[in-house]
């Protein structure tokens, strides 16, 4: 069921869509280069390890799992999907890469390394190479390996370490940083052999310098919305976040528009002005949001739900200082850990062993004085619904904040029903009421 | 001892019972440490005197407890494994071991720390590729979880400990193999189903109990009359884990399963530990290495900028071709635990390569449940109607 007539409930932020115009803008680019004879690479979401070092190589990066929401969204998806799963592939793993599996068969298989005529977008390419991740989920690099059966094109699995949030004490912290600078150094070499050119250093150095700076201004801008009425709606956010995550197109530019996106949002909190009318509940969103209903949201809105905080996994790390770093493959390394073990120390102390992904939200829903949670588990992304009840079991225990489950799917668009999902919206309203009261007797302060 | 409490009947009484050996031992005194998965460096347990017990699922058993922190769509196993300990299952036990071998055992972990309340409670994290500047993080996580458990038994683990300790886990992986060569013969010697009762009662015994039983074993099958019958085919199952007789029992009904290539079977102890200067590298690099589950990231070459992929399934799988050959493999069964994504990405690649080797191949899913069991047999039976 799609939401009829979008009405404007929520207040969207007029910065936000430069860079959400970036999105198209960079894959058009990025299809355009690749036709005019660059490499390409298939890149999987690596948590900054190498999308920095790619950018300073002027290699162009195409992400299958976010063509894999695009391709489901445009509603072409479920051809691959079929040509997976008559490839022999289980229908439950992840939909992205069944997805991505499916395309690779068919235009390796069917066209000869033609792109697909119906491929939205102008398809993806045959890659160069292929750079996968070990971060957030075993699917990031098994999927890479399994598209050998349809390219013989090489692959490199970048390590992304994840110690125990108790463990990590135990001066772990410095031989993580080993493992990451050792590999990203044999990384560059590997990718100077695949393009046949040295790596620019002093580009990498700015490279890195000005992802730091994107993403600690992003990060600010985040915490501007800790203000009551909250400036902005967790739709800003995913629209405005893939130029800080991805380094999506020129950084230069990114970086302008997340200091003007910080400018209106000061703004909006200096005067009082929230992204819903009139915020009535303040809400936390986990994990992925359902892509091809996001209008599902305005009518939340129209409640007086406002989403001030969301998706831990495509927050900017929590800022480092990293200036006295000199080696730009160190500041990587170190960045990069910081996305999760960024969180670990107040963890710690507030005896919280229980996941580095469930961790951010406890933090998120005190910070941001959240009244509700809502939390959506994906029937085939595992590494974005496991730690979903355990969340809502540490924010009631913890917080006494309440959380409402809506199911869906990454590429299934038929799982998630926004109907069914809204009339909930009511009784957990009851539910959000009730929690306010318990937390004020229980000497919360919100 | 009797007769009917060694070897087989020993294992099979232990199978059924698997916690009894280690309760009278903790009442002795012994401390014991839990673990859900092979690749946890069990060497390390036994040289500081605490007894390994591995913490298995119970597919008989339904999952309630573990749905307030794991969702439904997600590996089984490990919802079952933390099921049976949420329902104090394991209250015997000191502490628990877990290792980042994938991604269901990591989340697994950290909701297991948090909801138990063990004394002592550890997570390994584990690298994906066999790359040197990963082995060397891996050497450091061992020698991490070394300290932990020198602070939680207040001793000192010294390398001739460890050193006589692999030697006895090493003595355990050739008593093993040893096992398997029983499943050479047509027909062989020892079911699978045996052979699972065998396995699984070494993960609740100690070290040198497990070999003394291993022992034993080997000495009876090799002169019993009273051999499984031949049948159809002569299997090999390729899995996560297999470590139920209910589920073997489905497999072997009309064939001879000889090779049980799963977590449950011998693909911990295919391979031995080398004996290092310090001995966390030979630990690490057998760890890292030397099993072959699907977690692991595996190519022809470190860093390779050519691919092939004749040569990459080689190099993922090359070491089935003579367990192919030497166990006169006639068929193969893919049996992937439902939401299992390390393993269920093989599955095409796997069954080329079973093209290759010309092994009739199937793949078969199921939920670890009772309820799957009939399904099963019916897709096995359809698999051995085809290679007939």
């Amino acid at each position: 069921m799609v939401i009829e007539s979008e009405k404007k409930t929520i207040n969207r932020l007029k910065s936000m869509h430069p860079l959400r115009a970036k999105v198209n803008e960079t894959y058009l680019k990025s299809v355009e280069a690749i036709q005019a004879g660059k490499p390409a690479v298939w890149g999987m979401l690596n948590f900054y390890y190498g999308d920095p070092i790619l950018k300073a190589m002027d290699i162009e990066v195409v992400y299958p799992e976010n063509y894999g929401a695009i391709a489901a969204a445009m509603g072409v998806a479920q051809q691959y999907l079929e040509r997976a799963d008559a490839e022999g592939f289980p229908t439950h793993l992840c939909g992205y890469s069944l997805t991505t599996l499916g395309y690779a068969s068919r235009m390796m298989k069917e066209l000869n390394g033609q792109i697909p005529p119906e491929a939205p977008l102008g398809g993806m390419p045959k890659p160069l190479f292929l750079m996968s991740s070990a971060a957030i989920c075993d699917a990031r690099y098994k999927w890479f390996q399994s598209l050998g059966r349809y390219m013989n094109v090489p692959v490199w699995p970048l390590e992304a370490p994840i110690p125990g949030i108790k463990e990590f004490s135990i001066e772990g912290y410095d031989k993580m940083v080993k493992l990451g600078v050792k590999h990203l150094r044999d990384f560059v070499a590997f990718v100077e052999e695949m393009v046949g050119r040295k790596m620019d250093w002093d580009k990498l150095d700015r490279t890195v310098d000005l992802m730091l700076e994107v993403n600690r201004v992003w990060h600010e801008v985040n915490e501007l919305r800790k203000a009551r009425p909250c400036p902005m709606h967790s739709r800003d956010f995913w629209s405005a976040m893939p130029a800080a995550l991805f380094l999506a197109g020129d950084l230069e530019d990114s970086l302008k528009l997340y200091r003007d996106m910080y400018d209106e949002v000061k703004k909006r909190v200096d005067n009082r002005v929230g992204a819903v009318d009139h915020e009535k509940y303040r809400m936390v969103f986990a994990e992925l949001p359902p892509w091809h209903s996001l209008a599902f949201f305005n009518k939340l809105a129209e409640r007086g739900w406002n989403f001030v905080i969301e998706s831990f996994g495509y927050h900017p790390p929590i800022p480092i200082d990293l200036s006295k770093v000199g080696d730009p493959l160190e500041r990587i390394t170190r960045f990069s850990l910081q996305f999760l073990v960024g969180y670990y120390e107040d963890a710690r102390k507030q005896n919280v062993t229980g996941g580095t992904s469930a961790y951010p939200y406890l933090k998120y829903a005190r910070e941001w004085r959240c009244d509700g949670a809502l939390l959506h588990p994906l029937i085939t992304c595992r590494s974005a619904s496991t730690h979903l009840p355990y969340v809502a079991d540490m924010l009631m225990e913890r917080l006494k904040v309440p959380s409402l489950s809506i199911e869906g799917d990454i590429v299934d668009l038929r799982l998630f029903n926004p109907e069914e999902a809204l009339a909930r919206a009511e009784p957990f309203e009851e539910s959000m009421e009730h929690y306010r009261k318990v937390r004020i007797r229980e000497g919360f302060d919100w | 001892m009797t007769e009917k409490n060694r070897g087989l009947s020993r294992a099979r009484e232990i199978y059924s019972n698997r916690s009894q050996r280690v309760k009278e031992l903790r009442a002795a005194g012994k401390k014991i440490i839990g673990y859900p998965c092979v690749y946890v460096p069990l060497e390390m347990l036994t040289a500081l005197d605490l007894i390994p017990y591995q913490t298995c699922g119970d597919m008989r058993e339904q999952v309630t407890e573990a749905d307030r922190a794991l969702p439904g769509s997600f590996c089984p196993v490990m919802r079952s494994c933390l099921d049976c300990a949420l329902k104090n299952k394991n209250d015997f036990l000191d502490g628990m071991v877990t290792i980042h071998s994938c991604d269901p055992q990591e989340k697994t972990a950290r909701v297991w720390e948090s909801y138990a309340n063990y004394p002592y409670f550890h997570f390994i994290d584990m690298p994906i590729t066999v790359r040197p500047e990963a082995l060397e993080y891996f050497k450091g996580q061992l020698d991490d979880f070394r300290k932990t458990l020198e602070a939680f038994t207040g001793r000192k683990l010294s390398p001739d400990k460890l050193e006589a300790a692999v030697k006895s886990h090493n003595r355990q992986r050739v008593l093993v193999r040893e096992l398997y060569e029983l499943t050479k013969p047509s027909p062989p010697r020892i079911s699978g189903t045996e052979a699972v009762q065998i396995l699984k009662a070494l993960t609740s015994l100690p070290v040198l109990e497990g070999n003394d039983l291993l022992a034993e074993t080997i000495s009876e099958v090799k002169s019993r009359r009273d051999v499984p019958g031949q049948k159809a085919a002569r299997l090999l199952i390729w899995s996560s884990t297999l470590d139920d007789v209910d589920v073997m029992q489905v497999l072997e009904d009309k064939a001879n399963v000889v090779m049980n290539e799963s977590c449950g079977g011998i693909r911990a102890y295919r391979a031995a530990v080398k004996f290092t200067s310090n001995p966390l590298e030979g630990l690490a690099d057998y760890y890292l290495k030397e099993i072959t589950c699907a977690r692991t990231f595996r190519q022809t070459t470190l860093g390779e900028t050519a691919k092939d992929y004749a040569t990459d399934l080689q190099s993922r799988f090359g070491y089935l071709k003579s367990v192919v050959k030497q166990w006169s493999i006639n068929g193969a069964i893919l049996l992937l635990v439902r939401y299992c994504d390390p393993f269920a990405f093989e599955m095409p690649s796997l069954r080329d390569y079973f093209d290759s080797l010309g092994v009739p191949s199937t793949y078969i899913e199921y939920n670890y449940t009772a309820g799957a069991l009939a399904p099963l047999k019916t897709r096995v039976e359809a698999f051995l109607e085809t290679i007939s």
